[in-house]
């Protein structure tokens, strides 16, 4: 009995960890994708095709278990489908898909091109039924003024399956528009650590693109801990010459250490020192944000940012934005939104004891 | 302070956390097992004391036989103080109205130990007989019936071979009937009936070739605590072999393995098509929620798997940890994906 206690105290305390960063995100609906899907158990890779004719298929209530749908007791794959015509998309911002949790994988295709997985379909099948979805969508592959096709392949191993539990839908992440440039999207990629890495003389031709932000879990790197950097060369606009600015790097699970033109610009422990922003003792919730020196940032020239990450275990990466670089106005506006001096246990005493 | 916990334990304990809430939650049963009954076979059989191979044939003359109600204890029946064996025979027609269905024998409970013949052919068995006897007098007797034993608007035999230890004896109670299954499986082959079974764990009885010649008879699906391993916990393997008859290569197929006691791991030719549950890694315990022995498998084979006009192998390594153990609940077969997915909707459509 003492065991099953702790288990539900140790469920609670989790429970209200979760509700606090609940919130943290600044997401912006555009599209609703809730409400009835077509559906089918199996799986065909021709389901991806936008032009499948599924009109034969059953509907299904997204978010869901299809346990509650009459499909009690099915377990294996099965595929969601649907259209939606999103209309006018706010320019330069990142578009993203989110499809809440999961149960257990799920391959997203959006118009028949791949744009996001999670967990590992069998035989290798590693569940990942816990990972709320948040796909970037390319924006070439989003048509404004048609009709778009989402087909969404899922796995289940057994207990509850389906598009479990939502928000589902087209949003923007309102912290993108307090970039000045945004610098999510396409990365480099390297397994290991190497300190000539962080060098912006250093040739990463041969690396791997990698989307930024994401789990690079779910870029096709499954099973990584450790050591891994990321390189990014971009072009500095000539307007963001004026006054300080700031490096936003979202989240990373766990450490960072980040370096522009290949100079040393910060890491989560300098955030501890100076910011606490939504400082917990999880590295991988703290949201990155680095002063810029004066000077370090070339005007209308060629940058390298190099971020060198260690995860300690389970899911690693830059995995969250808003990626890029800020003025000191948005900074500010930023740092009043989510700044916190409280403490995880200071409020727990403000909760409950005072 | 909370530094001093980290993301490591905090994740331990949240999925710790998260796998009480399931088992809490639980599941109910699927309606997939539950049988209709389509003809009684209570009332007058025929019975003799003694058991003999020439009594499962249908050919052999039972005309002087006694008359015998079932279910009763054979002790209220004019043979009190038999103990011993036994054997009861029935003729009956089977219409062809139910062909492609799901046939089950109900017998009911036997006292103590039984073998069950249909036109002379083994379907089912319960309990061991001596020397190596154990009793099964508390378990129902539900066996499933081959398609390709059945003679469809003819008669059909049954023959029960019977072992009383002591006290009451022989088919003593229970609705014995001929029954359906709710919901009729397309099959493209119905794999119930008779495998091959061993105990213990050995990763090359996954192999085709392995030579399983001198494993037990086990039937699928039941529990083998009712098939001779009564105490029995553990790891063990089912192996059966099939020719395969069915469509084109790249037909999607799935293998429906109803449910296991508790994990399993399936192979078809050597190559792992699915799995339930975690089985441990080095000796090492992995974590499992404690449902999966109620999850409904379906294991959707990689293409060109299955060879045709062949013999093909399927092996199934379980592991129960506790109780109940082995593959005890049907339908088990395979199926095209199309059919599976218009089984699902039927379902869905008719609640079974």
């Amino acid at each position: 009995m003492k065991t099953k206690h702790y288990r539900y105290f140790a469920f609670i305390v989790l429970a209200l960890i979760f509700s606090i960063q609940a919130n943290a995100d600044n997401l912006r609906k555009i599209v609703s994708l809730s409400g009835y899907w077509k559906f089918s158990i199996g799986d065909d890779i021709s389901w991806a095709i936008p032009s499948y004719n599924d009109s034969g298929w059953d509907q299904i209530a997204v978010p869901g278990l299809w346990e509650n749908e009459g499909y009690k007791d099915y377990n294996g794959y099965a595929w969601y489908r649907r259209t939606f015509k999103p209309g006018d998309i706010p320019a330069n911002t990142t578009i993203y898909l989110m499809l809440g949790r999961i149960d257990d994988v799920d391959e997203v295709y959006l118009n028949g091109k791949l744009i996001g997985k999670s967990g590992k379909f069998p035989p290798n099948f590693e569940s990942a039924y816990s990972r709320t979805r948040k796909y970037i969508i390319p924006f070439e592959s989003l048509k404004e003024d048609a009709e778009n096709v989402i087909a969404v392949r899922v796995y289940d191993s057994y207990l509850e399956g389906g598009i479990v539990e939502g928000p589902a839908g087209i949003y923007v992440d309102e912290d993108n528009e307090l970039l000045n440039l945004d610098l999510s999207g396409k990365w480099k990629f390297h397994t290991g650590n190497n300190k000539d890495w962080k060098s912006p003389e250093f040739n990463d031709e041969d690396w791997k693109l990698i989307n930024v932000p994401d789990y690079w879990e779910n870029e096709g790197y499954e099973d990584l801990d450790g050591y891994a950097w990321y390189r990014v060369k971009f072009q500095s606009p000539k307007n963001l010459n004026a006054g300080d600015l700031y490096l936003s790097l979202g989240k990373i699970d766990d450490v960072d250490d980040v370096y522009l033109n290949g100079e040393f610009v910060g890491n989560v422990y300098d955030m501890r020192k100076t910011f606490e922003y939504n400082w917990n003792g999880w590295e991988c919730n703290v949201r990155r944000i680095y002063k810029i020196k004066d000077g370090l940032l070339k005007p209308n020239g060629m940058n390298t940012l190099a971020v060198k990450v260690h995860d300690d275990q389970g899911l690693g990466g830059i995995y969250d934005g808003p990626i890029g670089i800020m003025s000191a106005q948005n900074y500010r506006e930023y740092r009043n939104e989510y700044h916190s001096d409280q403490s995880f246990w200071d409020y727990l005493y403000e909760k409950f004891i005072r | 302070m909370i530094t001093l916990l980290n993301k490591r334990k905090m994740r331990t304990l949240f999925i710790s956390a998260l796998i009480c809430l399931l088992t809490l939650s639980g599941k109910g049963n699927p309606g997939n097992g539950d049988l209709v009954l389509l003809q009684s076979l209570k009332g007058s059989w025929l019975f003799s004391i003694g058991i003999n191979e020439e009594w499962i044939s249908p050919k052999f003359n039972d005309s002087g036989w006694e008359a015998i109600k079932v279910p009763s204890p054979w002790e209220d029946q004019g043979f009190n103080g038999y103990n011993g064996y036994a054997s009861y025979r029935k003729k009956f027609t089977i219409p062809s109205l139910y062909k492609g269905r799901m046939l089950y024998l109900n017998m009911g409970y036997i006292d103590d130990v039984d073998e069950v013949y249909l036109n002379g052919n083994k379907i089912g068995s319960t309990g061991s007989f001596p020397p190596d006897y154990t009793t099964a007098y508390n378990a129902e007797r539900v066996y499933y019936i081959p398609e390709e034993y059945i003679n469809f608007d003819a008669s059909n035999l049954i023959a029960v071979k019977v072992y009383d230890s002591y006290d009451r004896g022989g088919i003593v109670s229970g609705e014995i009937g001929l029954y359906g299954g709710k919901n009729t499986v397309n099959f493209d082959i119905n794999l119930q009936g008779a495998w091959k079974f061993m105990p213990g764990d050995d990763p090359r009885r996954k192999e085709s070739d392995f030579n399983d010649g001198m494993w037990d008879e086990i039937f699928v699906p039941a529990k083998w605590e009712d098939q001779r391993y009564r105490d029995y916990d553990g790891y063990a393997w089912y192996r059966k072999s099939f020719v395969w008859t069915g469509n084109n290569a790249d037909e999607k197929m799935v293998i429906m393995m109803g449910k296991i006691d508790d994990i399993d791991q399936v192979y078809i030719n050597g190559t792992f098509v699915g799995s339930t549950g975690n089985f441990p890694i080095n000796g090492r315990e992995s974590a499992n929620t404690g449902q999966e022995y109620d999850a409904f498998r379906g294991y959707y084979l990689p293409s060109g798997l299955l060879k045709k006009g062949q013999k093909n192998v399927i092996a199934v390594r379980v592991l129960d940890t506790g109780g109940a153990g082995g593959i005890y609940e049907g339908p088990i077969g395979i199926i095209s994906q199309a059919k599976y997915i218009e089984y699902w909707r039927k379902i869905k459509k008719t609640g079974y």
